[in-house]
């Protein structure tokens, strides 16, 4: 069966149309299922960890990037609180005008149109990056002021201007250089560090601030700002960061990878 | 990597870029191309190229199959193949090699050892 797990913020007023469109298209291409509603009182890895022990076909989450990583994280805790690897697919139904950047990566259309995206199934084993005790399947991005990077205990990286960090698995920002988009299935992490915000540059410059690192592991230390990841959820440091896992998602044709 | 020049050259391929603002400290280890216009201290050591900017400051040793040197280097530089040495460069360490070139009014302070290239020697 596909679960259907709808954000807290779908279930309101202004998105009863495109969730009527939505359930339009699902039942014309049928692929009805069990739809969950997220709210404060239900625990979200609760309620996959049962779908998927119920033997679910489909967890699909109907929202925007933080929906994704919330079901991406009951997903992986899943296959951690059972031993085992959760091979159920994850898709993605986008809900709203912003926010839905690890979407449009994947090639899936909003609303009626990622309907169709699911019906074709092509489904792609793609690598999850964990920091701390929280996951990831994007980037996870942190002010350089007052960080310190130490990478895999072999060195570290000082910034010494005010800029960005971002650790890279699934790049969603079509705007970053060529050599900063990373392949989410090779099992490496792409450190790109800009200081100084100037004019964006999709050609690699080494002389205009910006630096690039391949890695497996490195942990982030900074005592003022946290660690944002896929541009929805917030963590402290010291976080450890490494890629380690992987999870079946269902992607578009016009995927960016 | 070097015959050719120009900047967009230089960065063919590259897999690490030490930014100018940024410092690294510790053994930096890397299979690739790497570009450094920033501050390294330890050790740098790679099957690649290296590519030192003419405003980078390194006090560390150097490992490499080829490089271009343009900033100040206070360490050992080894060299699989050619290293070259731009008029910007200050070089405190001894260097080892199999060729070499150096520009008018580079520095360098160190003893210089040309090694044979040995040809089963593949880039990797």
């Amino acid at each position: 069966m596909h679960i259907y797990i709808y954000d807290d913020y779908v279930n309101t007023k202004k998105y009863d149309n495109a969730l009527a469109r939505i359930e339009t298209r699902i039942t014309d291409l049928g692929l009805n299922g069990k739809i969950i509603r997220l709210g404060l009182l239900r625990n979200i890895n609760e309620a996959v960890e049962n779908e998927i022990k119920r033997g679910a076909k489909t967890i699909v989450a109907v929202g925007n990037d933080g929906t994704v990583n919330k079901i991406i994280n009951a997903i992986i805790s899943a296959g951690i609180n059972n031993q085992m690897d959760v091979e159920v697919p994850l898709g993605i139904i986008p809900v709203g005008n912003e926010g839905n950047l690890i979407a449009e990566t994947l090639g899936i259309g909003k609303e009626e149109e990622a309907g169709d995206v699911l019906s074709a199934r092509r489904i792609e084993k793609l690598d999850i990056a964990q920091a701390g005790n929280s996951f990831f399947i994007s980037q996870a991005r942190i002010a350089s002021q007052g960080t310190t990077l130490e990478i895999e205990k072999n060195y570290s990286i000082e910034i010494m201007e005010p800029g960005e960090i971002n650790v890279i698995n699934l790049s969603v920002f079509s705007d970053l250089p060529e050599e900063a988009q990373a392949n989410p299935r090779d099992g490496i992490l792409e450190l790109y560090i800009k200081t100084k915000a100037g004019r964006k540059l999709t050609k690699l410059n080494p002389s205009s601030n910006q630096s690039l690192f391949s890695l497996k592991k490195l942990t982030i230390i900074n005592k003022k700002y946290p660690i944002i990841l896929d541009n929805a959820i917030e963590i402290s440091t010291p976080a450890e960061i490494s890629v380690n896992r992987s999870l079946n998602v269902i992607v578009g044709k016009e995927r960016r990878f | 990597m070097f015959k050719s020049q120009g900047d967009k050259e230089k960065i063919k391929e590259v897999e690490t870029i030490i930014g100018p603002s940024i410092k690294v400290k510790g053994n930096f280890n890397g299979q690739g191309n790497i570009v450094v216009e920033g501050i390294l201290e330890g050790s740098l050591k790679t099957n690649g190229d290296v590519f030192i900017g003419d405003k980078a400051k390194i006090a560390a040793t150097i490992e490499a199959h080829e490089a271009r040197i343009g900033g100040e280097v206070s360490g050992n530089i080894k060299i699989k193949k050619y290293v070259e040495i731009a008029a910007s460069a200050k070089i405190f360490g001894d260097i080892e090699c199999a060729s070499m070139s150096v520009e008018r009014g580079a520095i360098l302070n160190g003893k210089c050892t040309m090694i044979p290239e040995r040809k089963d020697e593949v880039k990797s």
